[in-house]
């Protein structure tokens, strides 16, 4: 007698699982970028930063002038990371040090940052027009795994985003600045009173932030399209990582990106893509009921 | 005179706290001002230390005058405040925690001399570096606290009332802990409800009431007149 | 940073005097407003122009009062909630489908309309409103796409192939039949709008109101309190949703039609601007504010990305440089023109500088300025 039906794996079944695990590993590197960065500024400055899916827009924006100009992908990655960068830079300059310690923080800088991604999309549009671009792949072609196609452009992708944010990982617990970032996140005032200096750490938070963004945008876009409005579907979804993985909290948010990428991939595969967001968020929405926190259970005050 | 406070006025909002204080710490000096709760004496170290700003009046510190300066410029200049309830990083290890205390460059270049020298004046940190800070029972948040600023280059160390909250015997180390750093040579501004615990490492005391300094003397002499305390602190 | 905890009830006064001046209505002023629009359209339809003036007002009305109910729920009760278009997507949809595909009574289907809302939003406000702001922007937001996506992809029925509903019933006009669809379009919509801002404006002054706006920038003092908050927004929420549906449902009879494009990014941020210029929280903010960005809309037609990107900055400016917006300076505008006393106005100006001194002190909760106990 058998205790457990199992379906007898043949080919097919077997093509789907990697399918829909590669798919969920790429996936999740990229949601990991975007959502790591949604949850440092979170964490830090308590900025819930609506411009982010702007800011990844603008990243692959500038990457494809870059490119178009016809300079390789490889300069185009770092001409994003530094246009989202700059970006971030300005954002700080314009929102967060005026606003910072005012009351009313939580609902104005929502609504500033919305201005700013709309603002950002408008531009956009007018400078570069609502037809949708494409950003070419480091290296072209791919290779099949049992009946997987696995894209070179897909190996790059993850690889760029796991060096990238291991390279985070490092920085924020053993570098003085990284480490000076965490303490902000958890006491200003003590970390004031150590000598950081707040408002310079808040802007190299919003740098690494929107950086990170733009980086995600290059990379997202040379697989997926890009266009003006192209950033809203990777914010929500990073957003949803960013919660699930519990506010503000770095490793949750990392293994979070990877578990909805995954979720997201297998869903698509099994059921179909017109079912990956919705059920995304009925999965996110019996979490927010069961366990309210997040995966990484950060309660209300702790952070980073 | 590393420390020079002259016609301090400071406040929250609509409320005065500080009508006007006379300050002044020297090298090596140890200075506590007593004071009972809600006189100002945590307003007073808080606007020292930048985190509140001055209304009037003028802060010197090693011959500058910081009023104007960011609570991140005046800890790096070396006037550290430790403050009440400890403030210490939840999140992050004991290790970690001592070394921002080291985060001013000078000092992060030295870390790990300074950090050896933290864990030997206060063991019970070294059996506890791996444990993440908010674990840590009430002594040894408060420990973590004082040994953090030990961390930093501070030329004066502020302490808000390193008694509150503790258990009696806790107290007793605490202070004896104080008492070691400031023999060592670093000058000590403290702030304190009681008169029980300072007398060893008090120069000179002074008397808060109403955000003005009502009574200012050698340590021995104001200790000693239990009258006097009494009708202050109560 | 400290809270100044105690203000004196004479403090209190003047502060309640400062933020609320519409606690006490000019009924002189309101029945002339009144009468004027009432005789409005007979004046406006002898001019050539006269009928889009009317219909004008008629989109006036109606946006005003979903921007004002969202004013309610976003800027008054601090639910951060974005699902304020698709509930007047559910209004419009629900009586579009009821009336044309079903060959209901569009007054009945029109009646039906925010009921379902208020319905859908209590389903969404049940497990979310307990939370944190932020989960509520990313549900509300989630919500808004999913409802796009099924509108879009959906049963013929609801998405009319992609198109939306087309050639919804008119309500019928019974004794204004004689008139064009106008004339009474534009009564009904006069009606709602001052039953709903009514409502609207009783929220406003009712002990729930002065409460949240005391409270909205402190969760932490609300809860300190035992204010239940929770039973609270999930009344506001639903009260707002119930004008949002009707309003959708109107706007769709009006119009006729309702198609995927509501859903656009920029009609919500539309809104949302005219929320946030008109005067963030304030009671007539959003009714100024709507009126500005209508005749903005109508103004800059033919700019319209230079509209958006205007719109952004603006959207950015205020809630950076002028947080609440145009309302005080209307509002002052105002009360010049009707000549009150100047003692009110100076016991106010005392309020206001009170408000700011204790602005000033208390630190925002969830702000980094404040230290968080650790």
């Amino acid at each position: 007698m058998r205790l457990f039906w199992l379906p007898t794996s043949d080919e097919t079944d077997m093509s789907q699982l990697l399918q829909a695990a590669w798919g969920g590993v790429l996936a999740g590197s990229v949601y990991g970028l975007m959502a790591i960065g949604l949850t440092l500024i979170w964490g830090a400055v308590r900025l819930l930063n609506l411009a982010h899916g702007a800011l990844y827009v603008a990243g692959a924006y500038a990457a494809w002038i870059v490119i178009d100009l016809g300079m390789p992908l490889a300069v185009g990655i770092p001409a994003a990371v530094i246009a989202a960068g700059a970006l971030g830079y300005g954002m700080h300059a314009t929102i967060i040090r005026p606003m910072l310690g005012r009351p009313g923080w939580d609902s104005a800088t929502i609504i500033a940052t919305v201005g700013v991604a709309i603002a950002l999309q408008a531009a956009i549009l007018l400078v570069f027009g609502p037809r949708v671009k494409q950003i070419p792949a480091v290296i072209p072609g791919s290779t099949v795994i049992s009946s997987v196609r696995i894209s070179y452009q897909g190996l790059v992708i993850v690889l760029v985003a796991v060096v990238s944010l291991a390279a985070l990982f490092f920085y924020l617990r053993s570098s003085r600045q990284g480490m000076a970032i965490r303490a902000i996140s958890q006491h200003m005032d003590a970390a004031a009173l150590m000598g950081v200096p707040v408002q310079r750490t808040y802007a190299l938070v919003m740098v690494i932030s929107a950086g990170l963004a733009g980086l995600a945008g290059v990379l997202l876009s040379s697989v997926l399209f890009l266009s003006p409005t192209s950033g809203f579907t990777p914010m929500i979804i990073a957003l949803l990582v960013t919660i699930f993985g519990g506010l503000g909290s770095v490793k949750g948010t990392i293994v979070a990106a990877y578990l909805i990428g995954i979720l997201e991939s297998s869903v698509q595969v099994y059921l179909g893509g017109a079912w990956a967001l919705p059920a995304l968020f009925i999965f996110i929405i019996f979490m927010l009921i069961v366990r309210p926190s997040g995966l990484f259970g950060v309660p209300e005050a702790r952070r980073l | 005179m590393i420390l020079e406070v002259v016609g301090l006025e400071a406040g929250y909002g609509p409320a005065t706290v500080l009508h006007g204080v006379d300050l002044s710490v020297s090298e090596g000096e140890g200075v506590v001002v007593l004071g009972p709760n809600g006189h100002g004496k945590s307003t007073l170290l808080r606007t020292i230390s930048g985190i509140l700003t001055p209304r009037a009046g003028s802060l010197q510190f090693a011959g500058e005058e910081i009023s104007a300066w960011r609570p991140d410029q005046i800890a790096s200049a070396g006037l550290v405040h430790i403050p009440q309830g400890d403030a210490l990083f939840g999140e992050m290890t004991v290790h970690d925690n001592l070394l921002m205390g080291s985060f001013v460059k000078a000092a992060w270049l030295e870390r790990h001399e300074r950090i050896e020298r933290v864990y030997e004046l206060l063991p019970q940190l070294k059996n506890r570096h791996n444990l993440v800070a908010s674990n840590l029972s009430g002594g040894e948040r408060r420990m973590l606290a004082i040994g953090r600023g030990l961390m930093t280059n501070a030329k004066l160390l502020m302490i808000d009332e390193p008694s509150l909250g503790l258990a009696p015997l806790l107290i007793e180390q605490v202070y004896e802990q104080i008492q070691s750093i400031k023999e060592s040579g670093m000058a000590i501004l403290l702030a304190d409800e009681n008169a029980d615990h300072i007398s060893g490492l008090a120069d000179r005391v002074l008397l808060l009431e109403s955000g003005l300094f009502v009574r200012e003397g050698p340590a021995d002499a104001l200790l000693a007149d239990e009258a006097l305390l009494a009708a202050y602190l109560g | 940073m400290t809270t100044s905890d105690s203000i004196s009830p004479r403090a209190a006064d003047l502060i309640d005097r400062a933020a609320a001046p519409w606690r006490s209505p000019k009924w002189g002023a309101i029945s002339s407003l009144g009468v004027f629009a009432l005789i409005l359209p007979a004046v406006l339809l002898r001019f050539g122009a006269g009928t889009f003036m009317v219909h004008l007002l008629i989109s006036f009305f109606l946006w005003s009062v979903v921007a004002q109910s969202w004013n309610l729920v976003l800027a008054v009760s601090g639910i951060y909630s974005f699902a304020q278009i698709a509930l007047f997507a559910v209004g419009g949809w629900v009586t579009g489908v009821l009336s044309m595909s079903f060959g209901w009574n569009p007054w009945l289907s029109l009646a039906l309309a925010p009921i379902v809302t208020t319905v859908a939003a209590l389903i969404i406000g049940l497990p979310s409103l307990r939370l944190r702001g932020v989960y509520m922007v990313l549900l509300t937001l989630a919500f808004h796409e999913l409802l796009r996506n099924y509108v879009t992809t959906g049963p013929r029925v609801i998405s009319g192939g992609g198109y939306g509903l087309i050639g919804v019933p008119r309500l019928d006009p019974g004794p204004l039949s004689g008139f064009s669809h106008l004339v009474p379009s534009y009564y009904l919509a006069l009606i709602f709008f001052t039953v709903a801002t009514f409502a609207i404006w009783w929220v406003f002054q009712s002990p729930i109101g002065v409460a949240f706006a005391a409270l909205r920038d402190s969760e932490g003092y609300a809860v300190g309190r035992g204010v239940d908050q929770f039973r609270i927004k999930l009344f506001l929420f639903g009260f707002s949703a119930f004008f949002t549906g009707l309003a959708g449902g109107l706007m769709t009879h009006y119009l006729g039609s309702i198609s995927q494009s509501i859903f656009a990014f920029s009609v919500l941020i539309n809104v949302l601007a005219m929320i946030v210029i008109g005067g963030w929280g304030s009671f007539g903010g959003p009714i100024v504010g709507t009126a500005l960005l209508l005749g903005l809309q109508e103004g800059l037609r033919d700019l319209s990305d230079f509209r958006t990107l205007v719109l952004g900055l603006a959207l950015t400016s205020v809630a950076v440089l002028a947080p609440s917006g145009l309302w005080p300076i209307v509002r002052d505008g105002f009360r010049d023109f009707l000549d009150e006393s100047a003692d009110v106005e100076a016991e106010s100006e005392g309020g206001r500088a009170l408000l700011a001194d204790i602005g000033d002190g208390s630190g925002n909760d969830s702000s980094p300025q404040s230290a968080t106990p650790d």
